[in-house]
């Protein structure tokens, strides 16, 4: 029996899937006792939020078809929604530290830019892409890719309009002394990210996994005139799927507040990054996603800390070549296109 | 009557392909439309199902005029329909597949009876309820899909060439099953290129030809019918 699991363990570890992953966690233990824990700290806070974004982007892709390049926007629009409801309850807090808004106060931020940014994405949908799906059928993903470039210079310029230029960023959520793990010292705010990451991703991945809907969603992006056929009603689920992906990615930005205050090319950064993890993992895969944005953030991390911070972005960028080049399906990548794996 | 369609007009953009294609089904019949490739036959098909917005004409199903509604609309009406491709979700499970199935089910409950009912006809999906649907072979993916029409317990089953892409024997095999279902007092609609066995095991048929239907009546007629056995039959 234990040698039946060990087989399968190994066999895992010789697949793309399998091997990835353990390197990433070999490399990840191997650099923090070589240079100190930290870095594995904020490999996993910034997989965590890169997780939100990437799990969002490949929803898009895999159901909708669409290849989003305005997804940062919707994490920008998060990040200004939670500096706008934060910034009262902020004086608030200052005036009375002991009340129990202290606590949820940015609990209440971040879900205040997830409902913004479901709400954004339903307007996206209804102004934009619902009419060219109407319009066009032929050549659907480049009309909506230059679509989604459009929509996000758009809101860029649109912040810059109506919010202006500066930086727009808090002191912190939570104040307190930093959370002590294993001689690490990681600020509550940092924390707090990564569990609020973790809670989401979970929740989203069951939603997914075993609800009536989420796995219309799923039929939806496997076959959608199997979906038709079953009676799944494809206008409802695709508003859900882009309120969802856009809540995903506003969550993210909401709860970085702290360390990327607002401002109109803020989503950018964190964009190309879940870019680079969807290309990596494989189009339209959850978990893949999840495991992917570990991979990226310790990249990042990685290529940050020994080759100089202006060199986080050559680096990936460079990987993705060679993946498209000898797996252009992604580690975890589904040879069947466009199919949502769980 | 349970089906009737009334001089319809379909097709695909500017392409017309039905003209004026009349048929009713009652309930409990076996009825089947043959006919030479690209005669329309998965056209209608398509256009009853509500995949394809008729042109013209009308499709009055259960005394309710449903012509023009959406797919997933006139599944809820009770139509369900059993694509050529199959259309299945191949990177679920059998299970899977089968509960989307009986999506426009809410009650967990019924939707179980139905599983049981569907793996009571089809033992074979039973077995292999956790393999991915991708992963089957063309009958038993064949299985599935009608197993999958069957799940939302409709009150008109619409098959499209089940036949299509099978070895003779599963060929047999989902025969056999769609008159398994017939005993089960379930209304089928089925399209066929297999002119001879679709006569032999119909009640009733329909001929098209270039997009019209050119013969009607009883399968053993149509069998016997001098047009038919020249055309189809090639004696």
């Amino acid at each position: 029996m234990s040698n039946n699991i060990v087989s399968k363990f190994l066999n895992w570890m010789k697949s793309a899937a399998g091997f990835s992953i353990t390197a990433t966690i070999v490399i990840a233990v191997l650099a923090s006792i070589a240079s100190g824990p930290y870095l594995l700290v904020n490999t996993i806070v910034t997989g965590g939020m890169l997780a939100l974004v990437a799990t969002g982007l490949t929803l898009m892709l895999g159901v909708l078809n669409i290849a989003m390049f305005a997804h940062g926007e919707f994490f920008m629009i998060g990040s200004l929604t939670a500096y706008y409801v934060f910034t009262p309850i902020s004086n608030y807090i200052g005036e009375n530290p002991e009340s129990f808004i202290a606590v949820i106060g940015p609990l209440i931020a971040m879900a205040g830019a997830a409902i913004v940014g479901a709400i954004s994405g339903i307007v996206a949908e209804k102004l934009v892409f619902g009419p060219l799906r109407k319009r066009s059928t032929d050549n659907w993903v480049m009309n909506s890719f230059l679509l989604t470039v459009g929509l996000s210079m758009l809101l860029i310029n649109l912040h810059q309009l109506i919010f202006g230029a500066d930086f727009k960023g808090i002191v912190g959520y939570w104040t307190g002394m930093p959370v002590s793990i294993a001689d690490v010292f990681i600020s509550r705010d940092r924390a707090m990210a990564f569990v609020i990451a973790v809670i989401v991703v979970s929740l989203f991945w069951f939603f997914m996994t075993y609800t009536r809907t989420g796995m219309a969603i799923r039929a939806v992006s496997q076959d959608i005139t199997g979906a038709q056929i079953v009676g799944i009603d494809i206008e409802k689920i695709v508003l859900l799927t882009i309120s969802l992906a856009c809540a995903l990615s506003a969550v993210a930005g909401g709860s970085l507040l702290f360390m990327y205050p607002s401002y109109p090319t803020v989503g950018l950064e964190p964009l190309y990054l879940a870019w680079f993890v969807v290309i990596l993992s494989g189009l339209g895969n959850i978990l893949g996603a999840v495991a992917g944005a570990f991979m990226v953030a310790l990249l990042k991390v990685i290529t940050v800390e020994y080759i100089g911070a202006g060199w986080d972005f050559v680096v990936p960028s460079a990987l993705i070549m060679l993946i498209l080049i000898f797996k252009p399906s992604g580690i975890f990548g589904s040879d069947v296109r466009g199919a949502l794996d769980k | 009557m349970l089906l009737e369609v009334k001089n319809l007009d379909a097709g695909y953009g500017y392409l017309q392909i039905l003209r004026s294609v009349s048929l009713n089904i009652d309930k409990g019949e076996y009825v089947c439309i043959v006919g030479p490739n690209g005669a329309g036959k998965s056209t209608t098909m398509k256009t009853i199902a509500g995949l394809i917005s008729p042109m013209g004409g009308g499709i009055i199903f259960n005394g309710e005029d449903i012509t023009g509604l959406s797919a997933s609309q006139i599944t809820k009406k009770g139509i369900s329909f059993v694509s050529e491709e199959m259309n299945l979700f191949v990177n679920m499970s059998v299970r899977e597949n089968l509960y989307m199935g009986a999506y426009i089910i809410k009650d967990k409950k019924i939707q179980n009876e139905r599983l049981d009912f569907v793996f009571s006809l089809f033992p074979r999906l039973a077995e292999r309820k956790d393999q991915l649907a991708g992963t089957m072979s063309g009958g038993e993916r064949k299985m599935l899909a009608i197993g999958r029409g069957m799940m939302s317990d409709p009150k008109l089953l619409l098959v499209d060439e089940p036949s299509f892409g099978l070895a003779p024997q599963l060929v047999a095999n989902v025969f056999e099953s769609l008159d398994v279902l017939k005993d089960q007092g379930v209304t089928i609609m089925l399209v066929e290129q297999n002119v001879t066995k679709t006569l032999a095991v119909t009640d009733r048929g329909y001929i098209l030809e270039n997009g019209k239907i050119g013969l009607q009546g009883a399968s053993c007629d149509l069998a016997d019918d001098p047009h038919v056995r020249k055309v189809f039959l090639g004696v």
